[in-house]
This record gives structure tokens, C-alpha cells and sequence, in this order.
């Protein structure tokens, strides 16, 4: 698509040659980084067209505070990967914080400061908006408040000096922060702080609604661990244990899954513990202090509860105590109803019975949390009483994330002066008088404390896409007009303001340590040891049943999805098209119902219901799912938006409209109400990218017990022994005819280009580390430059997904028979017998001689038969121009300029990153030595968490792949067919009880 | 008709055994050179005449040959002017490529035939002889090239025979 | 169209009336006429703007929901390539086999079979992604010496079809020759003048029937076997896959017989009306539409085996790949087209047994509109259904048909409909010299037979 290029490359020179009169004009402040900003004019010697520049930096998409490299062609940014020095994600990156590329370039953004005239928006010189700012916070006299959403770092220090300078208050205010597991902290242990888990020590886990491998807590750092400690290495593996009421990614991947009713879970934990403290002996000390007040909580009383059987509770205490150090966890969004602070405090105790305090579960790290829902309340009182003159929003969008019934709106109206920060006009920017859009993190200085002993480093690593402002710089010129109370603000810029205080850390030379930290992404220090924690005396406080408002049939449990978090992924095609992992639903909000809850209603998938709350109603498709109980609908949060942008705008529903804020406790409820479903006549069709979710016995995603795997069985071997032949389609002599053939294809393939020794890639994929998490997808649709297509177009199932995580549900089917879901990376298989090949008129379609199946875009006419021919249907057709819309301007600035961009009516697929395979090709040509094996990591293995994949040469014999494809549980899909694939799977590991 | 016209007399039948009867009365007379005018095959004509097979099956095997020829040379020369491998297949297959050598045959086969259909016909000029529009409905007409001399002999015969209507066309 | 009087195999007319009656044909139309040629046309211009709004926005217009990638446009294809078959069937096999019930119909058809040929191959131009280079299909040398890929069916395809659309053009012109003759020899004015062009000087002189005859007889004996395969190979572009539902040894045959079987179909609806509309009604008889009713009950019968047998395969096989296909194609989403096709095919051609129903043209007519749309129905049902559910039930989706699809369909009909009436108008649709060879010459001793 030729005039795509053309319109990226002028768009580019465009932003450049702004840059150009931006830092004439502002005194190079806000762009200060110009000297690393290339002008084609004058070359930089770090700068070498068609050379990637690589920048380290922090990811900001949520409070893990990953490092992230960023890839850089031309100066702007083209892709984000995980930094390997990083100690919390150690080098692979989450689909969010790959998408925040999507945020840089979002058609979307703030163009430039602004002022509300009326109902319109006047465009203002910097200059202007900054004395506005100004003039409104001197006369504000100390009426002053700030809402930040920004993690602790340099720049929310200087927000806070800032604030308290003006005698103004600041809330931090994150909508997913940790306020239960903090309060519980603080209620057992007397530490105000959230804990830092290790799953990869972990021998047996238990979650108690905590979605660890999705949404709670620093997701990617926990993937990692898990995939150690339950990745099937060999020998033993951690068992996962998940209770809860909705089957969510954590739920899918566990060994078992106990649907128990919702706010059961701090029974079910004291359960357990009491029956460790009676069965056990050596219980610390302390704990056994306890066993008098746990002794209310027996197995029986305890299934009453739970809705689990004595036995269960029982079996389940026992399991967690064998092995040690077990870890059990508890939090996160999806369990956040009033109980929420009993839960964790009924976790942490049953954390320190079993002596996992210490081990797995470590105070003392420090993990951020904000100021909580406590204090929003408060500064809701405060601006209804007419208390607050100018409030500055800051990276957060509270009019969207707090429920109505919080009469945030109301009070919102009463400040007289409203100013905002955020990059994109969302519903609080909206909503505020004067917008001072700030920089994307990936074009300003900045930096992050997400734990201690990491200090994240944030640099800018492109000019500006627009016309915006370093929040800091804001501040500080902000500070210089107004004087007074501010005039002790006096850093020229906040990069120099940041600089100095990387410089005044402790440690050598300043100037070394800062190119350091700027070479590494920050400065790491190891973490420090647990704080030994001693049992307070109130520690088993009196545990009451959650209290639900309404009187509904249902309780409603708001979920937090995995890509649109609390709401500010929701402008960004890559996740609103990247499926949930779990429903694989795309574009649009969902009612997940009980399939007898959905018989006795009688409704089907995609029927639209309204669900009705004491505090509001909202209306969405259902989608009939087996993994929620029969007395609990579940809503994701973070879609429906009311402004954020046009890709955000009128996507499904916001959940929070049900949702009553009070409670007090200083957390928001989100299980908090109970709602009726009312049938409309309406039927929308789900955004479903899966069109069957059952494997029907096709041996797709293989499993085999703990028990074959250590033998050492072959997948075939275990499902003998379990009594289920894999069946065989060829018979014997029809094998025997085929092994001929392949020897006869393999002399004759001795041909031409084919002839000499070349590198044959393939691939192995680990199914008992992969979770189903989707990173990868994210991560191929940004290095290929895959388009989005839509909600219209992903209903016809012609989304583009080169990789896509296929999910498959087992069991379930009839009662008793526990349910589950398996799930299968699938791509391109490379096959050696590629049926794909010889079909092609054209020759588009070719086996390269190093093993790849090649498709030669502009060779290729359409006629798609190879899409017929594909048994792994991986083979994505162009049916209109999706590149031009996907990506409009300024999005077209993150294509990958080594990626050919589509045009209309070819067939595309995953081509094995041959772009990497080649460069790497190149350099070692260049260094005059072979390809040694890790030179080539394909953008989804490297983006993956639980280092599931593993790519090289398998003709290599050393090679890491071509050891993997010896593993005894490797199997490939659609075996039988003798397609012979590249992509040789490693069945996944189930680590149940035998009852 | 054409400025040259060929001398001879043209009768016109409606019976055909009765044409039957003129043309071998003309035969054994001697006369070779007729044309006989029908408006659809007809056996008992083509017996009378009785003319060597025609030549027409020896340009459909001529050409049915080089298109056989044509389809394998023509896709075994082009896989192997590029070899790429595809689904593990040798680089000329024979078997598919049958297919294209049959429709080649079949292609060749029947232009050839058509060719030689016209090819022959216009080997024997009916320039100068006359015709009558009838001859396409339904008599049957026999046209005999004779000089001014045996002119009476033959119309006299084609008269006896039952000839409907006997003209003559004079040089 | 009801009940029509019995007649003897052979006409009764003489050559003179067989002429006149043949010419009766090219005179001045009736109404009914252009009103069938104006509907044809806009149809015709239906489906044209549909091409160019696909060309316009991409191909996404039409109902595809991968991995259903082929569908309404492929199915429509093989349709009119099925149609295509009757003509060179009846006119070259049935010409060999001698039966003499062809001569009447055959020329019909074979203009059928042109026009048929004609719209199919539209579609494989229609449905491919970038329309704008479907000649790459073509082994042309070009700047790159890049050739196609000779061992992909669909190349096959491409060869298959336009030796099939040459041969049996040439068989048709061929075969007008002498009457385009006769005709020459009744006009007058400019009419002359443009048939005595395309007459080829034919006189209808012993030297050139020689050759005729012989020539003639060769074209059949080639566009026989040629018949069988165009089909065969059409067949083979989902033999030679690996998708349930597709990858079958029957296809071809099963095809084939499929194809004369639409093709027959189709010859009734148009020959019904047709004869009306001509006024043949002594040249085409009962006797006619009687043996054409028993070639459709026979490619029935054996479209009715091949369907069991499919089923039984599936379920012999244990292939759980092919038995989920059949399963779902009776029982799946798409059940009503599965339904469609055995009932129009299967079921409804046992109803030709009763020689009652043969005879009455009302119920042929009736029961060829349900060939028709059984057998296109049959091509849907193999292609879409087929590819819907195949090897991974994750990537298993329903196909869609919107206004593109039916756009396409429509403006195919009208194409086809519009050579077709202007044929019927110039040239005879009877072939004249065939009938009249089958008509004794006169005798003067105890004359006639």
C-alpha cells in the first residue's frame, strides 16, 4: 500500500518540522531532549537510518512499574519489549503495557492546551494556559486540590511539594489500588504496607478470588514465578487452587477450580487454618494463640458457607500444609466486596500457620498503594462543600471510574476551576475548565518507585506528537508566574529537577550512576529481606458475611478485564481486538450467565438483558458461561465510556453505573449489589472470536496427571492409560507409505536453492507455563503491523490475529463433572507438507529453503484457496483496505517500517518474524560467524511471561528448540493429517488429586 | 457469380433417387468432376459418389500430438525455470501435469480439425459453378462442368433421369 | 405448456416446411420477448454495479465470514460450469452414441452451454482478492519470468475451462454453418448480407460435406472426453484439498453427473417456455422432453447414490473429521441448505419414474426449477458448509450471504439470459440440416418410405 508509506512519512516530517518551531519556541524546555531528537539535516553519530535505536525506559500502564526498551526507527517509537535487567518483569512486557504504544499515537490525544469557552474548546498558547493556571492557584488561596493517578515517583513528590506549598490537599487515587490487603496488613501484622508475594518458591497455591496472572498485583512479575513454580520441569510442579465464584484466567489455569459463594472466601481461609492448628503441631507460637478463635470455623460450618463439602476443606488445608512453603492470596478487584478487608486478614493468618510469613509472603517491599477511596470520599465532601476553588486532575480520570451514586459529578460541578492534565479528552477532562495535555511517559523524564530498591527511569525517546507539555515543566512554570507561595520552585525544567534528584542519591560518581541508570532503565538494588512480622493480638477479628444492597435474584460481580483494566485501555484497538482470555469476546461488554441460570431465563448468547441495580441499570449481550455460578452475574469493568476518544467512545457499558459507593472501610465495594435481569427484544451479536469451545476429542490442547509426566510418558501413553485411544486415522500400511514419501520428498527437495545446508526454524510451545494471558497477540499485531478491524468485522471472524490463543473448555457438561479450559497458541505451523503450498496459482505461497512457509504478498491474487487449504486456518485475508483505517494518523507512526504493510485482498500470516530471522542473519554475516542459537526471538516469544516459547534452528542439534522437541510430552496438532509442522506443542501438566 | 463461370449444365432434383440415377448415368459417362448440391448429408449420394475418406483425422492427430507435447514441455520447462518447492512436492510433478497435457490435446485436437475442415473444403474451388438457393432447402441439385459440344447429351440424360428443371450455363 | 399430442419419433414435415417453419423463428419477436431480453439486462446491469462496488470497497461486501472463504461467488461458478455440460453432452456424446432424439434439442443447448461457460467464467475473475491481475493465472512471459503454479488445481481449472469454452464455441459455430446457409438462402436485404458472412460460402457441395461430415464427427469424438473432464478437474479444486467434505475419490464422477444433471435441468426450463415462445411445438415434442426427462431421472438416481455414499463413507471411515462434517451438514447450522439439496436432487428426481410426470410439461417445468436450485444448493453445501467446520472447532464460523452475494447471482442470470435471447433471435435454434437429414428425399418410384 504505497500511499499509506507516503502518508506516514509526510505525517513524520510534519511532526518533526513542529518540533523544530516547538523548541525555537519553548525555550527548549519541554522537548529538553532535542539533542536526542534527529533532524534528518544534521546527523546524529547514534542515529543511523534503518538502524533501530533502542531507549530504556518504565512502562506507566499500571502500578507494576515494569522496564521496558523501546524500539526506536527514524526517531519514533515502533515497539515496546520488556527490559531483561528489570527485576519485576525481567524482560518480557504485559499486552497493556505494549499497547501504550497506542496511547503515543492515539488519533485521540490532546492536541494542544485548551480552554473552555461555553460549551466549546479554545485553542491556547502555552504561554496563556500556564498564566491562567497560575493566576486561578495564587488567588485560590490554599483552596487548592490535586487528583493523581501517577505512581510514586519524582514527579508526584514535586506534585505533592507543590500542593502542600499551596496549602492545598492531594489524593492519590488509583481506582484498582490494595487498600483491603493493606488495612489487613496493618489489622494482623501491624504493617501498613502491601505484601510481596513469591510464586516461583511457591510449592502449592491457593487463590481466594485473586486474579494473579491477569489483573491483581504486578501481573507479569507473577506470571514468571507461577510459570516456574507450576511449569512442569521434569520432576514436581506447585498445584493451584483457586476459589471463587467466576472461573477467571487464574481460575482457568488452576488444578482445581471451587466455584464458592461470593464473600465466602475469609470462611473458607479460617477453615483451612483451623484445621491445620488442630491437625498440626508445630504451628508457630503465636498462631496457636488463635486456635481458640478459630475453633468457630469447622469444616462443616465452614461448607455451609462455602457451598464445598467438610471432606474438601479438609483435603484442601491438608494439601496446602504438605507442601511448604505453600502460599495462599487474596485481593484483587473481582473479590473486592465489603468482606474484602476480612478476606486478606482470614488469608494472612492462614499464611502465617502454615509458616509461609517470611517465606512466600514478604513484608517489606514496599509496594505502592495510593490513598484510597477513603480519602476521594472525603475530597468529594470537600468540593460539594464548596472547599475546593481549582482542582488539578492529574492522570487519572475519576468521573469515569468512580460510581455515580459517589455524587462525584455533582461535586465536580460546584470547583470553579477545573484543570486537567490528560492526554486524551476524557470524561473528566471533559468535564474541566482549562487542558494542559502532558506528554506521553515515552516522550518525557520521568521516573518510578514501584517497590523499594527499584527506581524505574523514564526518558523521552521522541519528539513529542503534539503540541503538549511535561506535567513537571507545567508545575514549574506554572510555579514561576504565580510566585508566592511557589517561588521557591526555582529548577529551570523538570528534567533538570529530576536529574538533580537522581544526582543527590547516594552512591559514586553522579554522573556515572545517571548514565547507568539511563543505559539500565533505573537503578535496581536488591530487595530488601522480609521484615519478620509478629501476629497482633486482634488478628482474628470477628469475620461478618458481606452485606449486598438490593434484593436481586443475582449479585452482580464486576470484573476487571485484562485489556481494558480500569478503563484506559479501552482507546486502543490492540486490546479492545485482542480477546478477553478468558470469553474470548472483542468490542463490546458482556453478561457472562450460568448456562441454567441462562436455561431457566431462557435466554441465549447474545440476547440483550438489562441488568438492574438499586443505583442504576445497564443493558448487554449474555454471554452463557459455565465458569460463573448460578446465583452470580458477571460484567466486565472498564468498557462504556462516554468520551475518552472515538475508538472508547459507545463501546459496551460501564459496569459501575450498578454500583453503590458506600460502605465506608475506605475501599470501593464493587461486589456490593444484587440485580435483576429484565429480557429486551434486542440481540446483539457477540464480538466472538471462537466459533466452537470444545475440542470435540481432536487432541488440540493435550493434557496429561502429574503422575504420567514424571514416568516420563508420552502424550499418547497417558491417554492410553486413561483408557482413551488417540485415534488414528492412517492405518499402519498407510504410514509405512508415508514414511516413503517423506524419504522421497526429502531427495528430491535436494534441489537448486534447496540444495546446500540451511537452518530449519521451528518452534516449541509449552502448555503447562502458557496461561493464556494474550501478551503475545499484542506483541505480534505490533511488530507486524497486523490492522485492527472492528466490530463488524471480527462478527464475521475476520480478525487478523496471526498468533491467537485458541481456548478450549472441558468438562462441565453434566453436574459433578468439574469444569475447566485448556487453551493453544496457534499460528502458523510452518509445515514441511504445506498444504497451503502447492494450491497457489501463483507461487505466492512457498516453502522457503529454510523451512518457513513463505507468502509473497505482491505475488499473490487472492483466490485464497491456501486459506481453504489450511487445516490450522492461520491464514488472515485482507477483504477491504483494514490497513488504511487501522492505522489512521498519527497511528501509522508506529508501523514497523521492516514490515511490509498490507494492502487490500492478499492473504497475510505469521511469517515467523522472518524480518528478525533475517537481521539476525545479517549481523552474523557481518561478524563473520554462524547464527547461534537465541540470535533470533520472535516478537511473541519475547514478549511472552512465562517463557512458554522457545524458537531457533532444529537443525542444530544444541540448539534450546531442538532439545525442547525431544520432551516427552511433545505432541503436534492434527498430527495425523502429515502436514508435518514446524510447531511442535509440550502437553500441559494436571496437577490433580486422584479422589 | 463470378465474372469467370465454369461451362456446364446444372439440374435440380426433388427425388433423390432420381439425382441417384443421373449422377452414376453421369459417371458412367465419364464425367468426374460433378457437384452435387444437398441441403444435409445424404448416404445414397455420398455412395454414388463414393470419394476417398477425407483427410480431415489427419490434422486431428497432427494437432492432438503437439498439444500432448506442448502441455508436458510447456509445464515440466516452467516448474523447473523457477524451482520452488511447494507442499513438499517434487518440482515438475507428472501427474498434475497430465491434466494440463490432456486439455492441450483436446485444445489442439479440435482447432486442427476445424482447420482442416476449411483447409480442405477450399482445396476444390466451386468458383464460376452456380448454385441455387433452393439447394439449402430442398432440392438437390448436380451441377456438370461440360463443354458446349456435350451439352444436349447431358441434358438429355438429366431430363430422363427426372430432373425438374435443367439449365445451362454457357462460358 | 400442459398435455401435448402424441407424435412419431421422426418429423412428418417436408424439408421445405422444416425450413419455413426454422425461419418462422427469426422473424419479427412478440412482446413477451422483449420483455424477457429488457428483465435479462437488468439483471445484467445489477450485477455489474455489484462488481464495481467490490472493486470499489474489497471484496469484505460479500457475506465471507472465514474460514468460509469461498462461497456464494465459487458456488455460483460451479453452477453455471455444471449448466455448461448438458450442451456438449447432448450434442457430441448422445451425437456418437447416434440417438436421434438430440438433432431437435441440441442445438439449444449447445448455445446454452456457450453462454453457460461464458458466465462461469466470470467468477473466478469476480472472486479473487485483486481482480485487477487475475491474467497472473495465465502463463504469459513477463518482465520476471514468473510462471504459475501448474500443479494448483485451479490452474487446471484455467485450462480446463477455456479449452472447454473453445472447443465447444467452435462446435457450435461449426455446427450453424450450413443452416446460417439456409438462412442466407430465404432472407433478404442487409439480413443477407450478414449471413451470407458468416455462411463461410457454404453451398452445401458434396466437397465440403465430405469433409464436414468427417470433421464434425472427430469435434465430438474430442469434446466427449473433454466433457467429462472439465468437470472432473472442477471437481478436483476440492478433491484435491484436505477438507472434510471435500477431499473425496467420488468427486468426479459424482460431478459429472451432477453437472448433466443441472444441465438437463436447465435445458427444460429454457426449452419449455422456449417452445412456446417459438412455436416448435411439432418440432419438439414429447418424445423429446420425454427422453430428456428420463437422462435427468437417470443423473438423479446417481447424484442420489453418490450423496448415501458420501454419508456412508464419513460414517465407515471413523474419520471424526469427516463425520462431524456430514453431521453438521444435515443437522448443523447450515441444515437447510443440506436439506435443500438432497430433497431437490434426490427426492424430487425419483418423481421423473412416472411417465405421466415426464409428459406434462407443467411438472417438468416445475421440476426442473427445483434441479436448478437443488444443484445450486449441492455446490453450497459442499463449498460453504463444508469449509465452516473443518480441523479446528475454535476457528469453526457460519457464512453469511448479504446484497453483494445476491448482487453477483442475479447479474449472472442476467448475462446469461441476454446472449441467450439474442441467439434465439438470430440464429435457428433447430438445427435444420439435421433434422432434414432424418427426413427421406422424395422418390419418384413409390415415393417417400
Amino acid at each position: 500500500m504505497p500511499d499509506q508509506e507516503n502518508v506516514s512519512r509526510r505525517k513524520f516530517l510534519t511532526v518533526l518540522g513542529v518540533t523544530g518551531a516547538g523548541t525555537a519556541a519553548l525555550s527548549g524546555c519541554s522537548t529538553s531532549k532535542v539533542e536526542k531528537l534527529i533532524p534528518y539535516l544534521v546527523q546524529d553519530e547514534d542515529q543511523v537510518p534503518g538502524i533501530p535505536t533502542w531507549y530504556a525506559s518504565t512502562c506507566t500502564e499500571c502500578a507494576a512499574g515494569c522496564g521496558i526498551h523501546v524500539k526506536t526507527r527514524e526517531a519514533r517509537a515502533i515497539k515496546l519489549e520488556g527490559n531483561p535487567e528489570h527485576p519485576v518483569n525481567a524482560g518480557t512486557l504485559c499486552h497493556r503495557g505494549q499497547a501504550a504504544l497506542q496511547g503515543l499515537y492515539n488519533p485521540g490525544r490532546t492536541k494542544g492546551p485548551m480552554v473552555r469557552e461555553g460549551s466549546a474548546w479554545k485553542a491556547l498558547e502555552w504561554e496563556d494556559a500556564l498564566g491562567r493556571l497560575a493566576t486561578r492557584v495564587s488567588s485560590a488561596a490554599g483552596k487548592v486540590a490535586v487528583i493523581s493517578g501517577a505512581g510514586p515517583g519524582t514527579l508526584s513528590d514535586l506534585l505533592a511539594e507543590w500542593t502542600t506549598a499551596l496549602g492545598g490537599r492531594l489524593v492519590r487515587y488509583e481506582p484498582f489500588d490494595r487498600t483491603p490487603e493493606r488495612a489487613a496488613n496493618r489489622q494482623v501484622f501491624g504493617v501498613d504496607e502491601v505484601a510481596w508475594y513469591d510464586f516461583a518458591g511457591a510449592r502449592h497455591i491457593v487463590s481466594f478470588g485473586a486474579d494473579f496472572l491477569e489483573t491483581w498485583g504486578p501481573v507479569v512479575e507473577q506470571q514468571r514465578g507461577f510459570a516456574v513454580a507450576h511449569g512442569f520441569a521434569g520432576q514436581g510442579m506447585a498445584k493451584l487452587v483457586y476459589a471463587g465464584p467466576r472461573m477467571n484466567l487464574t481460575g482457568m489455569n488452576a488444578d482445581e477450580w471451587h466455584p464458592i459463594a461470593p464473600g465466602s472466601e475469609s470462611a473458607l481461609a479460617l477453615g483451612m487454618a483451623n484445621v491445620i492448628l488442630s491437625e498440626r503441631t508445630t504451628a508457630p507460637a503465636d498462631a496457636n494463640a488463635l486456635s481458640g478463635a478459630l475453633a468457630a470455623w469447622s469444616p462443616e460450618q465452614v461448607a455451609n458457607t462455602t457451598g464445598l463439602t467438610p471432606d474438601t476443606v479438609r483435603r484442601m488445608a491438608r494439601e496446602f500444609i504438605s507442601a511448604t512453603p505453600s502460599l495462599a492470596v487474596a485481593g484483587g478487584i473481582g473479590a473486592q466486596h465489603r468482606g474484602a478487608i476480612d478476606v486478606a486478614a482470614a488469608v494472612n493468618i492462614l499464611n502465617y500457620v502454615a509458616g509461609n510469613v517470611g517465606q512466600t509472603v514478604k513484608l517489606g517491599a514496599g509496594l505502592p498503594s495510593s490513598d484510597g477511596f477513603g480519602a476521594m470520599e472525603q475530597l468529594i465532601a470537600a468540593m460539594s462543600a464548596g472547599q475546593i476553588e481549582v482542582l488539578l486532575i492529574h492522570d487519572a480520570n475519576p468521573l469515569y471510574a468512580l460510581p455515580r451514586t459517589t455524587q462525584f459529578a455533582e461535586a465536580l460541578a460546584k470547583v470553579p476551576f477545573k484543570v486537567s492534565t490528560s492526554l486524551v479528552l476524557d470524561e473528566t477532562a471533559a468535564a474541566s475548565d482549562l487542558l494542559l495535555p502532558s506528554h506521553h511517559p515515552l516522550e518525557r523524564w520521568d521516573d518510578l518507585r514501584p517497590r523499594a530498591g527499584v527506581r524505574g527511569l523514564m526518558q523521552p525517546v521522541m519528539t513529542p506528537v503534539f503540541n503538549t507539555r511535561h506535567p513537571g515543566d507545567v508545575l514549574l512554570q506554572a510555579a514561576a508566574k504565580a510566585g508566592g507561595a511557589l517561588a521557591r520552585f526555582t529548577a529551570p525544567s523538570f528534567e533538570a529537577h529530576l536529574k538533580q534528584q537522581w544526582g543527590a542519591q547516594p552512591g559514586a560518581d553522579p554522573g556515572d550512576a545517571w548514565r547507568s541508570a539511563l543505559a539500565r532503565g533505573g537503578a535496581y538494588a536488591p530487595a530488601p529481606a522480609a521484615r519478620p512480622v509478629q501476629l497482633a493480638a486482634e488478628a482474628a477479628a470477628s469475620v461478618t458475611a458481606p452485606a449486598f444492597d438490593g434484593d436481586g435474584e443475582f449479585v452482580l460481580l464486576p470484573f476487571p478485564s485484562s485489556m481494558y483494566s480500569d478503563g484506559r485501555g479501552a482507546n486502543r484497538p490492540w486490546l479492545l481486538e485482542n480477546p478477553d482470555p478468558v470469553t474470548k469476546i472483542t468490542w463490546g461488554s458482556w453478561i457472562e450467565l450460568h448456562p441454567e441460570t441462562a436455561r431457566r431465563l431462557d435466554v441465549r448468547d447474545g440476547e440483550v438483558l438489562t441488568v438492574r441495580s438499586p443505583h442504576g441499570t445497564v443493558a448487554a449481550p449474555v454471554y452463557v458461561y459455565a465458569g460463573v455460578r448460578q446465583d452470580v452475574v458477571a460484567m466486565p469493568l472498564g468498557l462504556g465510556h462516554t468520551e475518552y476518544g472515538d475508538y472508547a467512545k459507545g463501546v459496551g457499558v460501564n459496569v459501575l453505573d450498578l454500583l453503590g459507593g458506600k460502605d465506608g472501610k475506605g475501599f470501593l465495594p464493587y461486589v456490593s449489589v444484587k440485580v435483576d435481569l429484565e429480557k429486551t427484544s434486542e440481540f446483539r451479536k457477540l464480538g466472538r472470536t471462537d466459533g466452537n469451545p470444545r475440542q470435540l476429542g481432536r487432541h488440540i490442547a493435550e493434557a496429561m496427571p502429574l503422575a504420567d509426566a514424571r514416568k516420563g510418558m508420552t502424550v499418547e501413553e497417558s491417554l492410553k492409560q486413561m483408557g482413551e485411544e488417540h485415534h488414528e486415522i492412517n492405518t499402519e500400511l498407510e504410514h509405512e507409505a508415508l514414511a516413503g514419501f517423506r524419504d522421497k520428498q526429502v531427495e528430491k527437495q535436494k534441489l537448486g536453492a534447496y540444495a546446500e545446508e540451511h537452518p530449519r526454524w521451528g518452534m516449541v510451545i509449552d502448555l503447562a507455563k502458557c496461561t493464556g494471558c494474550s501478551s503475545c497477540v499484542t506483541a505480534c499485531y505490533s511488530e507486524n503491523n497486523i490492522p485492527w478491524v472492528g466490530y463488524e468485522n471480527v462478527t464475521r471472524g475476520r480478525e487478523m490475529s496471526w498468533m491467537r490463543i485458541e481456548r478450549y473448555f472441558e468438562g462441565g457438561t453434566e453436574p459433578g463433572e468439574p469444569f475447566g479450559a485448556r487453551v493453544v497458541p496457534m499460528l502458523c505451523q510452518h509445515c514441511e507438507n504445506a498444504p497451503c503450498e502447492p494450491v497457489c496459482p501463483v507461487y505466492a505461497s512457498y516453502h522457503t529453503a529454510d523451512g518457513l512457509n513463505g507468502q509473497v504478498y505482491n505475488r499473490c491474487v487472492g483466490t485464497r484457496y491456501c486459506s481453504n487449504n489450511c487445516p490450522y486456518k492461520v491464514r488472515y485475508f485482507n477483504w477491504f483496505p483494514f490497513a488504511k483505517k487501522a492505522f489512521e494518523s498519527p497511528l501509522d507512526l508506529q508501523l514497523n517500517p521492516e514490515v511490509t504493510v498490507r494492502a487490500r485482498g492478499v492473504m497475510e500470516k505469521c511469517t515467523f518474524c522472518v524480518q528478525r530471522i533475517r537481521g539476525a542473519q545479517h549481523q552474523a554475516r557481518l561478524e563473520d560467524r554462524g547464527i547461534r542459537d537465541g540470535d533470533v526471538v520472535t516478537a511473541c516469544q519475547q514478549a511472552c511471561p512465562s517463557g512458554a516459547i522457545v524458537f531457533g534452528n532444529v537443525a542444530d542439534p544444541g540448539s534450546r528448540v531442538a532439545q525442547a522437541k525431544e520432551n516427552h510430552r511433545g505432541y503436534h496438532v492434527l498430527e495425523e493429517i502429515n502436514v508435518r509442522s514446524s510447531v511442535t506443542y509440550l502437553a500441559r501438566v494436571l496437577h490433580r488429586t486422584e479422589a | 457469380m463470378a465474372a469467370k463461370t465454369v461451362p456446364g449444365v446444372l439440374a435440380s432434383f426433388a427425388h433423390v433417387d432420381a439425382a441417384v440415377e443421373a449422377i452414376s448415368g453421369l459417371k458412367a459417362r465419364g464425367f468426374r468432376d460433378l457437384t452435387v448440391y444437398t441441403a444435409s448429408p445424404n448416404h445414397e449420394i455420398e455412395e454414388v459418389l463414393d470419394q476417398p475418406v477425407s483427410w480431415v483425422r489427419l490434422f486431428t492427430l497432427i494437432g492432438g500430438l503437439t498439444g500432448v507435447t506442448a502441455g508436458f514441455a510447456m509445464t515440466i520447462w516452467m516448474s523447473n525455470d523457477w524451482p520452488l518447492l511447494v507442499g513438499g512436492k517434487p518440482i515438475a510433478a507428472i501427474p498434475p501435469y497430465v491434466v494440463l497435457a490432456f486439455e492441450l490435446t483436446i485444445l489442439y485436437g479440435s482447432l486442427c480439425t476445424v482447420a482442416g475442415m476449411i483447409i480442405l473444403s477450399l482445396v476444390k474451388s466451386l468458383k464460376g459453378r452456380p448454385f441455387h438457393p433452393r439447394f439449402s432447402d430442398d432440392l438437390i441439385g448436380v451441377f456438370v462442368p461440360c463443354s458446349a459440344d456435350q451439352t444436349p447429351a447431358v441434358r438429355e440424360l438429366l431430363t430422363t433421369a427426372g430432373s425438374e428443371e435443367v439449365t445451362v450455363h454457357g462460358a | 405448456m400442459t398435455a401435448i399430442v402424441h407424435q412419431p419419433h421422426h418429423p412428418t414435415q417436408t424439408h421445405a416446411e422444416v425450413t419455413r417453419d426454422v425461419l418462422a423463428t427469426l422473424s419479427t419477436p412478440s412482446r413477451a420477448y422483449y420483455m424477457a431480453l429488457f428483465g435479462a439486462v437488468a439483471m445484467f446491469l445489477i450485477g455489474l454495479f455489484t462488481f464495481v462496488m467490490l472493486l470499489k470497497e474489497g471484496l469484505g461486501l460479500a457475506g465471507y465470514t472465514p474460514p468460509v472463504m469461498w462461497s456464494v461467488y465459487i458456488t455460483t461458478f460451479v453452477f453455471w460450469i455444471g449448466i455448461g455440460h448438458a450442451g456438449t453432452l447432448i450434442s457430441a456424446i448422445l451425437f456418437l452414441f447416434r440417438s436421434p432424439w438430440r438433432t431437435a434439442v441440441y442445438r439449444s443447448t449447445e448455445a446454452m452451454t456457450v453462454f453457460a461457460v461464458m458466465t462461469a467464467a466470470l467468477f473466478p475473475i469476480i472472486h479473487i482478492g485483486r481482480q485487477w491481475i487475475f491474467y497472473w493465472l495465465l502463463p504469459y512471459p513477463n518482465e520476471r519470468w514468473l510462471w504459475p503454479n501448474f500443479k494448483s488445481p485451479l490452474i487446471w481449472d484455467v485450462f480446463a475451462i477455456t479449452t472447454y469454452f473453445t472447443v465447444s464455441t467452435t462446435f457450435l459455430i461449426v455446427g450453424l454453418v450450413p443452416d446460417v446457409a439456409a438462412v442466407r438462402d430465404k432472407v433478404s436485404g442487409w439480413r443477407k448480407t450478414i449471413y451470407k458472412l458468416f455462411s463461410l460460402g457454404w453451398t452445401g457441395a458434396d466437397s465440403q460435406w465430405r469433409h464436414y461430415s468427417r470433421g464434425y464427427l472427430y469435434l465430438a469424438a474430442l469434446a466427449t472426453p473433454l466433457v467429462l473432464s472439465v468437470h472432473s478437474v472442477v471437481s478436483w479444486d476440492f478433491a484435491m484439498s484436505i477438507i472434510p467434505g471435500w477431499h473425496g475419490t467420488i468427486f468426479a464422477p459424482y460431478f459429472v453427473a451432477g453437472a448433466i444433471y443441472s444441465g438437463i435441468g436447465m435445458v427444460l426450463t429454457l426449452l419449455i417456455p422456449l417452445r412456446r415462445v417459438l412455436k416448435l411445438e411439432h418440432m419438439l415434442t414429447e418424445y423429446h422432453f420425454d427422453n430428456l426427462a428420463k437422462l435427468t431421472l437417470l443423473t438423479g438416481s446417481i447424484l442420489f447414490y453418490a450423496y448415501a455414499m458420501e454419508y456412508f463413507v464419513a460414517w465407515y471411515s471413523g474419520n471424526t473429521f469427516e463425520q462431524t462434517t456430514f453431521w453438521r451438514r444435515a443437522f448443523g447450522p447450515m441444515w437447510w441448505a443440506g436439506w435443500s439439496m438432497i430433497i431437490c436432487n434426490a427426492f424430487v428426481s425419483q418423481l421423473l419414474w412416472f411417465r405421466k410426470i415426464r409428459t406434462n410439461l407443467t411438472s417438468l417445468f416445475i421440476i426442473s426449477i427445483f434441479v436448478n436450485l437443488g444443484m445450486w444448493f449441492e455446490r453450497f453445501v459442499i463449498i460453504a458448509s463444508s469449509l465452516s467446520n473443518d480441523y479446528l472447532p475454535y476457528a469453526w464460523q457460519t457464512p453469511a450471504v448479504t446484497w453483494a452475494d445476491w448482487g453477483i447471482l442475479i447479474g449472472s442470470f442476467g448475462w446469461f439470459g441476454m446472449y441467450f435471447l439474442l441467439f434465439a433471435r438470430t440464429f435457428p435454434v433447430v438445427a435444420i440440416q439435421e433434422i432434414k437429414e432424418m427426413i427421406p428425399y422424395p422418390r419418384k418410384h413409390g415415393g417417400g418410405h
